[in-house]
């Protein structure tokens, strides 16, 4: 049984070195198509990475009465912080509220400063867990004597809802076709590695070679190839690192840095895994039509 | 059922063998094994060809037999129903005893392991020293490594080329490339030596030497079949003659001539 894989795997060794133009071709190629599933997988990575980040900014925004007083509020804002659905509460004031729309619209200072009384309202600004719990959250603030008005975004928060869910389902949608033409593209290189080795499989089986004998340096072979691809895309990825990085804060706005540390292993982990595997069944599956006679 | 014996090397007798008849002459004391038998073998591809018809051939263990008849009579066939590339569509082939048609799957590269073949193109790996390219023969079939050298050694001196082990087949002549290829189907000592069109690739003086090593081969103990056009070397060795046409052994003649004599 050593003896065997022994056998197979110096006959892998061999089979890649000695056609070392066809083990490039299937190399580059597993490069090629590895760099691209990576590729589209930070992609996608940084896109759902913004759209978490864009449900979370999903506020609702309840405006106070003015005569509410500030019991009535803190009491409220208590109340919100203890449902299941809020993940935060602001509370606004009326000077603040003056505040921010001054520093948004500095020419209307003059306007603004002729009033007599601020016309502004205090407001609670309520960060939500999840997009859709909107109006569970709005129905409770209506009913609440100190609110005036709450901030009817419902149409505006039912899009984005729609739209995140079509751009993640697209997202999956792309990476599984991609993935699928990748295994594909690299089956078929590995098949003409395999294929211009035929002779070799021809004097295999007319010595009396066992199927296991031919099979397993192919698929060692295979391996090889997976694993190299890999090792070279990796390298490529991490070189790329700084750019890579760079991109996506700057097209996507934000990714946590402890993300990037996982998304990184995730990636190394699914480049290995795909280059090995799809290298084992490009061999498997090429070979085995020569067997089958 | 009555089969054949054994025919001395070198026998000169003249008799037809009709396939089933039985053997008369019986120089040798031990009755000899049979290495090959074929009987009522028919076969047709999926195409509709019927590519061997009835076919009936008995060939005791070393015997040398040459296999002749025009292109698409049927040797090519013959030949890859030996090797178990092919199954008989009606009949059965025996070799060694062992009928090919009931082998199972896992079996069959142990049969082959008892034949050892050689083609027209020698089909030798371009790659792989002579030396290489005889022991892989044993590589691939589990050998064990120390193994290797000495049997390799030994064919390689039955077949004259120990001072080219070193060279790659690419610098040897096309009789010294047909000579590895001879080397690797001995290497399993195999109980018959098949030689498909061996000399097709080589020049008449190069042909003669491949003839000479084949017979002595078969002097050695191997029972050798060898499929050839060369009528010029048939008549001249006279040995047994299979003769093919349309599928059918229209001729099975001891120590013949390529063409029918009478």
């Amino acid at each position: 049984m050593f003896a065997f894989v022994a056998f197979s795997l110096r006959r892998a060794w061999q089979g890649f070195w000695r056609n070392g133009l066809m083990s490039l071709a299937a190399t580059l190629t597993m490069v090629l198509m590895l760099v691209l599933l990576s590729g589209l997988i930070i992609l996608l990575t940084g896109l759902n990475a913004t759209l978490d980040f864009v449900q979370q900014e999903v506020q609702v925004v309840a405006y106070l009465k003015d005569s509410a007083n500030q019991q009535d509020i803190s009491g409220l804002e208590i109340s919100l912080q203890g449902m299941a659905q809020v993940t935060q509460v602001d509370f606004v004031s009326k000077d603040q509220a003056m505040k921010d729309f001054l520093a948004r619209h500095p020419d209307e200072a003059e306007v603004i400063n002729s009033l007599p009384t601020n016309p502004l309202p205090a407001s609670l600004q309520i960060n939500l867990r999840d997009p859709n719990d909107y109006l569970d959250v709005a129905t409770y603030l209506k009913s609440q004597p100190t609110v005036d008005r709450v901030l009817n975004i419902k149409q505006t928060v039912d899009q984005m809802v729609t739209v995140i869910g079509i751009l993640r389902a697209g997202g999956t949608a792309i990476l599984v076709v991609v993935g699928l033409i990748v295994l594909f593209i690299i089956v078929n290189t590995i098949r003409l590695a395999v294929v211009a080795r035929a002779d070799e499989i021809e004097i295999m089986r007319l010595v009396g070679a066992s199927d296991a004998f031919i099979r397993w340096p192919f698929i060692f072979e295979g391996a090889l190839v997976g694993l190299l691809g890999a090792v070279i895309t990796i390298g490529l990825l991490f070189v790329g690192q700084g750019p890579i990085t760079g991109f996506l804060s700057d097209y996507f706005r934000v990714l946590p840095v402890e993300a990037s540390a996982t998304v990184g292993q995730n990636i190394a982990l699914i480049v290995l895994g795909t280059g090995v595997g799809v290298g084992v069944l490009g061999s498997y599956l090429s070979v085995r039509s020569y067997l089958i006679r | 059922m009555a089969m054949v014996s054994a025919v001395p090397s070198g026998s000169r007798s003249n008799q037809i063998r009709r396939p089933g008849a039985t053997d008369q002459q019986s120089q040798a004391s031990i009755p000899s094994r049979i290495v090959l038998a074929m009987q009522g073998v028919t076969k047709s591809y999926p195409n509709g060809r019927e590519a061997l018809h009835g076919v009936d051939l008995t060939v005791p263990e070393g015997d040398f037999v040459f296999l002749v008849g025009p292109s698409g009579a049927g040797k090519s066939t013959v030949i890859k129903l030996l090797i178990r590339d092919e199954l008989p569509t009606r009949g059965v082939v025996l070799l060694d005893g062992r009928d090919l048609g009931r082998l199972k799957r896992r079996e069959v590269p142990k049969i082959r392991r008892k034949i050892g073949i050689v083609f027209q193109d020698f089909k030798l790996l371009p790659n792989k020293t002579v030396r290489d390219n005889v022991g892989f023969a044993l590589e691939v079939t589990g050998a064990r490594r120390r193994d290797i050298e000495p049997a390799v050694d030994r064919v390689l001196r039955v077949v004259g080329l120990t001072g080219q082990a070193d060279q790659l087949p690419g610098q040897l002549s096309g009789g010294e490339q047909q000579r590895t290829a001879i080397a690797r189907a001995l290497v399993h000592n195999p109980r018959l030596f098949i030689a498909d069109e061996p000399t097709g690739n080589l020049d008449p003086l190069i042909s003669w030497e491949i003839i000479q090593l084949l017979l002595r081969i078969n002097e050695l103990g191997v029972t050798v079949l060898m499929a050839t056009h060369n009528a010029e070397v048939v008549t001249a060795v006279r040995k047994r003659v299979v003769a093919l046409e349309n599928g059918r052994v229209v001729r099975d003649e001891l120590g013949a001539a390529y063409h029918r004599e009478d």
